[in-house]
């Protein structure tokens, strides 16, 4: 049916262009630069420099955003876990409304937010020598790779809680009460029943969270010094100490695959799960 | 039928208002401040001289990365054949002023106004090597110091090499901000390079040689070694920040941004200031006028009223503590003795003279900086 096949293009038709505008064109663009050497030919010269001066920017940047996805899975699984099977009504309540708040502070804000909270002399550590928890003496500055990943946690938990909150609210609440009668308590209940319902969307969050990490230039550059940093900081400053756009690119493309494997995790998970 | 009258009058003021009133595009790049000073100082003085006139100020981002926005959409316009340019005014660092210039992206005005003639400075001629006279007008001057806080520190190093020895003794209590967050730490890595690797005068000046750099292997290492006792702050801020807090005692900062800190109580008000020897970079801010601007004559009458003693004793020096653009003397009169030894305090006239360094010449800083990343930073 031609007539048929052509209507379904053109229904496709403009989330195609849009895609191919937004998407395909400018990576095809970034990728060409990334390759393009200063005499007009092609060769692998932007890449060997991205290696040379960011390898160490490169596997800070995967160990912060790989670290930082472990805890937000952690810290949403226990929150969303907590909201399906919890008992203790006024805490639901509390933790359902509380919990999202995060979800609505851009990044910057939350970056602007932790360089006075997580200072030496910041607003935590000075309640906690208020407190009298700890010693003025013994504070110290959270304003390094660890403020990176605490603001990452705190900004995409919620996200990442939404979603699997969501669907553990759709999963047979059945399997959980026979798994309850039967003995079982909670904590093995999320983990043996609740949590194998909803991997797939819980992979989904977190995979999603991982690429937006790796994409936020503000809070590395705000929040911790620049030695080592995350590539987005490399790639700024490339374009603005140098105008150099093609080991910028190259750095770009970098993160692409760093990405592109995540996806291919992803898509052989869901391969399977289908054909089984 | 009702929405008629609407909709007529709505078009009829369309076509109106550039009759009416004409807009004067002020972009600049640098902090906050720079937006600050255009949108709440000149705008307004130009607006009561010039009725009708609309000055919109618009930033473009802090260091160099504002002024690379700024020349981006003008060289995007010039390629694109449009025949007036968005901007009229704009306000750039000297290390894309070359790059305009070159690329023939801004007027050559500089004799047309009453105020070109009272520049003394070569950096209103020379910016980082390339010439460009003519075309730019200094906006002011600022200079990078060592600000620390005296209770924490007694002994207060006077050079560089005073300043290593102070850091082993102290280790953590010396911050800046390596060279991606921003310029005051690029400007106290220029100072080392300058310190201590020789040959500082050909930097500044030209001319380039590729092999200069050879020179630098010992010192970078000792700034990886320095690196490793000093803490690493986040952004120009972030220095100030940590200062305020007491979690550094010492690091580089702008002057301008010092004491603009501490107007606002952002900083104690016993905080010092110290230039060390041999000397740590400053830089001018330009004013600029796009070669194809769409209100040229007015962008020459904003930039010579910016840069009349007047606006320059009491904008540039009292209210935002830089240094003047235009030179000092023809600031006396003008300007009460507090304001303008509140400005020299801690560091005298001969002390900028002497130790006030330009930064190093286009090629040069690229070397400098990659030099830091290759050598230092990995």
């Amino acid at each position: 049916m031609p007539a048929r096949r052509l209507l379904g293009l053109l229904f496709v038709a403009p989330a195609l262009a849009l895609v191919s505008a937004l998407f395909l064109y400018p990576l095809a663009l970034s990728i060409a630069s990334a390759l393009a050497r200063p005499d007009g030919g092609i060769g692998l010269e932007n890449f060997a420099k991205a290696l040379e001066l960011y390898s160490g920017d490169m596997v800070y940047t995967i160990f912060i955003v790989a670290a930082s996805t472990v805890l937000i899975g952690l810290v949403a699984i226990a929150i969303a876990g907590y909201l399906t099977i919890g008992e203790t009504p006024w805490l639901l309540t509390g933790l359902a409304w509380l919990y999202r708040w995060p979800l609505f502070v851009p990044f910057i804000v939350a970056a602007q937010c932790m360089r006075t909270f997580l200072a030496k002399n910041g607003l935590a550590n000075n309640t906690l020598v208020a407190s009298g928890l700890i010693d003025a003496a013994d504070t110290v500055s959270l304003l390094d790779w660890r403020g990176v990943i605490i603001t990452f946690v705190w900004k995409q938990a919620p996200f990442v809680t939404l979603l699997l909150a969501g669907a553990m609210a759709a999963i047979d609440r059945a399997t959980i009460e026979a798994a309850r009668n039967l003995g079982a308590r909670r904590l093995r209940c999320l983990i043996e029943i609740v949590l194998p319902q909803v991997a797939p969307t819980l992979m989904v969050g977190l995979i999603l969270s991982f690429v937006t990490m790796l994409s936020v230039l503000s809070v590395p550059m705000m929040v911790a010094g620049s030695q080592p940093t995350m590539l987005t900081v490399d790639m700024a400053f490339r374009i603005n100490a140098y105008g150099d756009y093609p080991v910028a690119n190259a750095l770009g493309v970098i993160s692409y695959l760093m990405t592109a494997v995540v996806a291919w995790i992803y898509l052989r998970q869901a391969m399977r799960e289908r054909d089984t | 039928m009702r929405m008629y009258p609407i909709v007529l009058a709505a078009a009829l003021g369309l076509c109106a208002a550039p009759a009416s009133a004409q807009t004067l595009n002020v972009a600049s790049a640098g902090d906050q401040n720079m937006v600050d000073y255009v949108r709440d100082y000149l705008g307004p003085l130009f607006e009561k001289t010039h009725p009708g006139v609309k000055v919109v100020a618009v930033g473009t981002g802090p260091g160099d990365a504002g002024s690379q926005k700024i020349y981006e959409k003008l060289a995007a316009e010039k390629a694109a054949g449009v025949p007036t340019w968005d901007f009229d005014v704009v306000v750039i660092h000297q290390k894309m002023a070359g790059q305009m210039v070159g690329e023939q992206l801004l007027a050559k005005y500089r004799d047309r106004i009453d105020t070109g003639r009272l520049v003394t400075r070569d950096t209103a001629a020379n910016a980082l090597g390339a010439d460009v006279a003519g075309y730019v007008m200094p906006m002011f001057h600022s200079q990078t110091a060592l600000a620390y806080n005296p209770d924490l520190i007694k002994d207060v190093p006077e050079s560089y090499s005073a300043l290593i020895d102070w850091v082993k003794r102290n280790p953590k209590k010396f911050g800046y901000n390596g060279i991606k967050g921003g310029m005051s730490g690029v400007a106290f890595v220029a100072g080392w390079v300058y310190a201590f690797g020789g040959g500082a005068d050909q930097m500044m000046k030209g001319p380039y040689d590729t092999t200069t750099k050879a020179a630098w292997d010992k010192p970078l290492a000792d700034l990886k070694d320095f690196n490793k006792s000093v803490v690493i702050t986040p952004g120009n801020a972030g220095t100030l920040d940590m200062l305020n807090r007491g979690e550094i005692a010492i690091g580089p900062v702008w002057v301008d941004m010092f004491y603009t800190w501490m107007a606002e109580g952002k900083l104690p008000p016993n905080m010092r200031l110290k230039l060390i020897a041999p000397g740590m970079p400053g830089q001018p801010m330009y004013y600029a006028t796009p070669a194809k601007a769409a209100n040229g004559k007015l962008a020459e009458e904003f930039i010579a009223m910016a840069t009349s003693p007047e606006v320059q004793a009491e904008g540039i020096v009292k209210r935002f503590n830089w240094y003047p653009g235009i030179d000092a003397k023809y600031l006396e009169g003008k300007l009460d003795q507090a304001a303008w030894q509140k400005l020299f305090a801690d560091i005298s006239p001969d002390e900028l003279a002497s130790k006030g360094e330009p930064f190093p010449i286009a090629p040069y800083f690229n070397d400098i900086l990659e030099a830091y990343e290759r050598k230092v930073a990995n």
